[in-house]
């Protein structure tokens, strides 16, 4: 299950820091985000999620070891 | 503006130091290939953090970044992007690759993959294409160093002189003490550059226009094309979506299997050190953003520098600042620039050595004299980077985009290798020569291309569908062995 959401969120991060996603809802200058213009708070905001994603991911999967559950 | 003697007596003392940090650990180390390339399989989490931080975080960040933010806008914004998915694969590559590693005692990439299939000639293959991939990586270091020179000095050491002091002392302790002693002195200047990233990221908006707000406000107004991705392209037109899409996902397939950095694979000491590096690499990316602030910060800047990737020194250099504080960045840019070449050097030194002599020759050479030949190569690769350096004219950006177009083809050998049990060698190995061959072609004639994408796509394409055609035509020589090999991967 794990993987499964994690591989989606893979996609949906690499669509919204690309085309189309990024040029649909991240590619403006206002509003700007700590007086950065959205079109760089936008990739940023993608870094800071992806961080977060895989520290949930790679503790799940600690988590699932140690139950004794994990396959790989 | 600051005096050129102090801000190169500053910086001549950072090397000082890198140099003897870098030398330290040579003595820890056993005599043998396996510890000058592999360093025993010894490297920690802090180290491992450092050494992959600190190997991408180099010339082409602390220049290029810059430079690129400066001459292109939002176009930057694509190395921020691939850095934040670039090292997922390894999370799942890495520890199948330990595993493997550590079972039949492999320490590069190419011998993994051609001990997979037991055909010596990918290890050729792909030691050439490992070579052709760093030398355009290694000259755009070179020349990030030169410039970094050039400016501080006041045109007093012309960029190809600085680039070649810098890097004598890069093959010093390369060639003094292998990778453990990489490993040190990058937790050292990984921690130097990030201070001094966001150092100067808040200093310089904030010395020139008040604040960092202030200072997009008065780009958006005066010329806001620079803030709206996909940004400019060389010639200053906006650049298309299809190039910058492809730019990103060319160097997040292409990242991960870099051969320096999935050598990591087999010195960390186990796998949970290689996730929870992966799981901590996108912190590296934040330290990305005060260099796009910098880019940002010339943008109205005047006079502007003789070439784009000079602007951060440039803008220093014509700043009341004090000159021990340039010093520091004319070191750190240093430090940027050394701890990827190093890295590098030593990377691709072991692979024509390892990969190219031994395993695909098939030369019988004992283990000191295999250290001694890779020590030889370092100084010939350091050489053919050198000169690419001096007779290159374009942007840092652009060397590392060409650069990725040849390593982005390892990713589906790689993937055969660690996952698809079915996959032949004679398949692996034509689609990886296809593969680099369409690349060439497309890199070459720019023209030629059907839509305008990274040439790496097309390469990509036509490598991932000869690997798979090629695998369903032939048959494996041993499935034993590769039941036997998927088997170790998967098994924690």
């Amino acid at each position: 299950m794990r993987h499964v959401l994690f591989a989606v969120y893979a996609v949906i991060c690499l669509g919204a820091m690309t085309w189309p996603g990024y040029a649909w809802f991240g590619n403006s200058i206002e509003p700007y985000v700590l007086g950065v213009p959205f079109s760089l708070a936008w990739v940023v905001g993608w870094v800071v999620l992806t961080f977060l994603a895989l520290v949930l991911y790679h503790v799940a999967g600690e988590l699932s070891e140690s139950d004794g559950r994990e396959e790989d | 503006m600051p005096s050129p003697i102090v801000v190169l007596g500053v910086s001549g003392v950072y090397l000082v130091v890198c140099l003897v940090l870098g030398m330290m650990p040579s003595r820890r180390v056993s005599g043998t290939a396996a510890g000058y390339v592999a360093g025993d399989r010894s490297l920690g989490l802090l180290v491992m953090y450092f050494i992959t931080g600190a190997t991408i975080f180099s010339a082409f960040a602390f220049l290029g970044g810059p430079g690129w933010a400066y001459s292109k806008g939002a176009a930057a914004f694509y190395i921020l992007a691939y850095g934040t998915l670039g090292f997922v694969p390894f999370y799942f590559l890495g520890p199948r690759a330990a595993r493997v590693g550590r079972t039949f005692g492999f320490v590069t990439q190419a011998e993994m993959v051609s001990g997979r299939f037991g055909k010596r000639s990918i290890a050729g293959v792909m030691a050439v294409i490992s070579i052709v991939a760093f030398v355009p990586y290694l000259a755009l270091q070179i020349k990030g160093a030169g410039y970094v020179l050039f400016a501080v000095s006041d045109g007093w050491i012309p960029i190809a002189v600085g680039g070649g002091i810098v890097y004598t002392v890069v093959a010093i302790y390369v060639l003094r003490s292998g990778v453990l002693g990489v490993g040190w002195t990058n937790t050292f200047q990984g921690i130097f550059m990030m201070l001094l990233a966001w150092g100067l990221g808040l200093y310089l908006p904030y010395r020139l226009y008040g604040s960092v707000g202030e200072m997009f406000a008065r780009i958006a107004e005066v010329r806001p094309e620079m803030l709206l991705a996909p940004g400019l392209d060389a010639a200053g037109n906006p650049w298309n979506w299809g190039e910058y899409s492809t730019a990103v996902l060319v160097s997040i397939i292409g990242f991960s299997v870099w051969p320096h950095l999935f050598m990591k694979a087999f010195t960390a000491r186990d796998e949970r050190i290689i996730r929870r590096t992966v799981v901590l690499y996108p912190t590296f990316q934040i330290f990305l953003v005060p260099l796009f602030l910098i880019g940002f910060a010339g943008v109205l800047f005047e006079p502007a520098p003789a070439a784009p990737d000079q602007i951060l020194p440039h803008m220093l250099m014509n700043m009341e600042i004090p000159a021990i504080l340039v010093g520091l960045f004319c070191a750190g840019a240093l430090a940027a620039s050394m701890s990827s070449g190093d890295a590098m050097v030593h990377a691709a030194a072991s692979i024509g050595v390892r990969d190219g002599i031994v395993e695909a020759i098939g030369i019988k050479i004992d283990e000191a004299r295999q250290r001694t030949y890779i020590r030889y190569l370092v100084v010939v690769v350091l050489i053919a980077a050198y000169l690419t350096a001096v007779a290159y004219k374009g942007s840092l950006v652009q060397l590392l985009l060409t650069s990725y177009g040849a390593i982005v083809q390892f990713m589906p050998a790689i993937l055969a290798t660690l996952y698809w049990r079915r996959a032949t060698g004679v398949a692996v190995l034509w689609g990886m020569i296809g593969g680099a061959a369409v690349t060439a072609v497309f890199f070459v004639f720019q023209d030629l291309r059907p839509f305008p994408l990274h040439a790496g796509v097309y390469g990509l394409l036509v490598n991932g569908i000869l690997l798979v055609a090629i695998t369903l035509a032939t048959r494996s020589d041993s499935p034993q062995r590769d039941r036997d090999f998927i088997e170790i991967a998967g098994t924690p």
